[in-house]
């Protein structure tokens, strides 16, 4: 029974984790670079969520759309402001490309820590829960309304993600731009276009991720670091840019991370994911899902 | 050229005594250390600053110290000991604090004692538990806070109380969560050696203690004590309480943090608070001097809060430095730490000299009162609450609540 426990505990935690690195996923895909204040988009997310339930009485429900309204703003402004010199430009900053796009992210993730902490406050707020039964035996497992209702959401939005990326006509775009920038330009796609738009999906998604968890984990101006940290793991571990690979790396680190932490020890938890990670970079560094990449 | 001189003279000496009168009312400096952004427990710092504020400002209402006011000059360590050491020095050698003050972390105030002590500057620890802090001996830190030995020896004791068997303990991966974790162990050897006890070390910064918490479901033990501080703790309680272990009809809940007073506590807990018992260093219905009383009138009208220990704490901090120069009538260190070290004190609560005793009661308010009280319905202020025992009073075990289920 613990071990069924166990797995679906891990299962829900790991879809958690899908929901925030697909998102950094699709920018590292697009951009090939690491958004820094990825984990504050889930901050944004969590406050807009809670602060709109408490501070301005709206029903959670429609606070949820909100928060994922609040975090695709964050996203699509993050990349007019600070992403656009990346690929307008600036290509004769060469090397320093990659330099920009940490410092930048890095300090818009300070930056939005401290804002929040100075101008909310610094004190933890658990947002309202979306379904409010504190804890249900669901078969063998015990889970709260929200955790459940946290899990669906989170299921039914990775896979109208999915849809929505294979099928639709801006989701073809964001692929192809995905695979070659140049040549999707030069097919008449608008690139700038589909940044905007990635940066956005991936705002969106953080902090949808962000509210749907902030009667879990509470929001707080610092919340958002713990799930960053393990999504630049699980891009890494499922393939710099695979959005199967970041699924596929989610839910294997959550069922790792809860069974580990049982049979092996809780104080190590977090450094199982690390564990594998240098394991799959030194035997396949290109990660679970990832391909060789060749350049000519 | 005599009455040049003498001129000159006469300019001197008013040059001269402009200077010592300017000196005389310029503000005594003090330094404070807390945290007031994150990783740090910025919600203790925040309450550490308002009972500091609180007593300056009577202070000063009051026409000062030796004729001069009391200005208190902040910096943010954020809860990160290398941050606090770089504060503590700052303090000192920048902005030429008497003494340091508001330390309410353990690794931090590890980190900031050493400075203190290199410096010789007085330090005053308003709320860091770990007993390291005492064991170090340095002559230039003392303790009016609270101590992990006590904590543990208070535990243990309740622990026996209540005749539970089995109970296992969650704690932060700070020294002062492992530090209490220990505290208790050794306590509960001499109160309650049958009982088996155990703790597991959680990330101070982890989200998601679920696993955990899962094992204890198929097997609960009588009694789970947590020993964190927020928000760790209050998810903590959120997932022990979702997995139905505690509080239940067979499972305990007993905070040692003294979490339950903190204004944000019923928000982010909820259900899962009641029926929590709960280690305090104050209750409302506790023998309070009239200036406490006071310092708690002051700090309702400002925040519209109930007060907690930590004001009470913070107040106490900084009425001991001012006391200590009223004593040693300047701001000479060497004379401020004896005064600190022979002055009978009077605070806000209550009166105490500190021990000279070695070890973790060294410069420490040794009999620092302690409470036990249950929260028994959901968002109910500390004075509500049930107190099962008040300070030197047995616990009233009859009185705990348990649910149903």
């Amino acid at each position: 029974m613990l071990n069924v426990d166990l797995f679906i505990n891990g299962l829900i935690i790991g879809l958690f984790y899908a929901l925030m690195a697909v998102g950094l996923t699709l920018v590292f895909g697009i951009l090939k670079v690491v958004n820094f204040a990825h984990g504050e988009f889930y901050m944004v997310g969590a406050y807009t969520y809670t602060l709109a339930a408490f501070k301005l009485g709206f029903d959670p429900w429609l606070a949820l759309p909100l928060a994922l309204a609040a975090g695709a703003a964050a996203g699509w402004l993050t990349e007019r402001a600070l992403m656009r010199p990346l690929y307008a430009g600036y290509s004769s900053w060469g090397l320093m490309r990659d330099e920009y796009a940490v410092v930048v992210t890095f300090a818009l993730s300070l930056l939005l820590i401290n804002l929040v902490d100075k101008v909310v406050g610094p004190y933890p707020q658990r947002g309202p829960a979306l379904l409010d039964i504190p804890r249900m035996a669901l078969g063998p497992i015990m889970l709260s309304g929200q955790k459940l209702v946290a899990t669906g959401v989170s299921l039914a939005t990775i896979a109208g993600l999915a849809l929505f990326l294979r099928y639709s006509f801006w989701g073809r775009q964001i692929r192809a731009v995905a695979q070659n920038r140049l040549g999707a330009s030069l097919a008449g796609i608008d690139t700038t276009r589909a940044s905007s738009l990635v940066f956005a999906l991936s705002g969106a998604l953080a902090a949808l991720s962000g509210a749907l968890l902030a009667p879990i984990i509470n929001a707080s101006p610092d919340v958002g670091a713990f799930p960053a940290i393990k999504s630049y793991v699980i891009v890494v571990l499922g393939g710099m840019g695979s959005m199967p690979g970041s699924i596929a790396a989610s839910l294997a680190l959550g069922v790792l991370e809860s069974f580990g932490a049982v049979y092996i020890s809780y104080d190590y938890r977090d450094t199982f994911g690390l564990a594998i990670l240098m394991l799959v970079l030194i035997f396949r560094p290109q990660g679970l899902f990832g391909e060789r990449g060749r350049e000519v | 050229m005599n009455t040049l001189s003498r001129h000159w003279r006469l300019a001197l000496a008013a040059a001269a005594g402009l200077s010592i009168a300017a000196h005389a009312a310029d503000p005594i400096k003090i330094g404070i250390s807390i945290a007031q952004s994150p990783p740090g427990s910025v919600v203790q710092g925040t309450q550490v600053k308002d009972g500091l504020e609180i007593i300056k400002d009577h202070v000063n209402k009051a026409g000062g110290v030796l004729g001069r006011t009391i200005e208190l000059v902040y910096e943010d360590n954020q809860g990160v000991p290398e941050k606090g050491r770089a504060a503590t020095e700052k303090l000192i050698t920048r902005d030429k604090v008497v003494a340091v003050t508001g330390g309410h972390q353990s690794s931090v105030c590890l980190a900031e004692i050493e400075v203190a002590k290199r410096y010789n500057v007085p330090y005053v620890n308003t709320n860091c538990w770990s007993d390291d802090v005492r064991k170090k001996e340095y002559p230039q830190v003392f303790n009016p806070g609270n101590y992990n030995s006590r904590v543990g020896l208070a535990m243990a004791e309740t622990i026996a109380a209540m005749g539970v068997k089995r109970v296992i303990a969650f704690v932060e991966n700070t020294d002062y969560g492992i530090g209490q974790a220990k505290a208790v162990a050794e306590a509960l050897k001499q109160k309650a050696p049958n009982v088996e006890y155990k703790y597991e070390t959680l990330d101070r910064a982890g989200k998601d203690f679920t696993p955990a918490v899962l094992p204890l479901r198929a097997d609960p033990p009588d009694m789970i004590l947590t020993m964190l501080l927020p928000p760790a703790a209050y998810i903590v309680m959120n997932q022990l309480y979702e997995q139905g272990v505690a509080p239940s009809a067979k499972t305990w809940l007993y905070d040692g943090a003294g979490i339950a007073d903190y204004p944000d506590f019923w928000q982010n807990v909820k259900e899962a608070g009641k029926y929590m018992l709960e280690f305090g260093l104050y209750h409302p219905q506790m023998k309070t001097p009239k200036l406490g009383l006071e310092v708690a009138k002051t700090y309702q009208q400002r925040t519209k809060n109930e007060p907690n220990r930590l004001i009470f704490q913070a107040a106490d901090s900084l009425l001991l430095i001012v006391d200590a120069i009223k004593q040693a009538k300047g701001t000479d260190p060497n004379a401020l730490i004896k005064a600190l070290e022979t002055m009978k004190f009077e605070g806000v609560r209550g009166e105490f000299r500190f021990s000279k005793e070695p070890g973790y009661k060294f410069h420490q308010w040794v009999d620092i009162p302690y409470v036990n009280f249950q929260l028994t319905e959901v968002n109910q202020p500390v004075s509500k609450s049930l107190l099962v025992q008040a300070p030197g009073i047995p616990l009233a075990v009859g009185k705990l609540q348990k649910p149903v289920k």
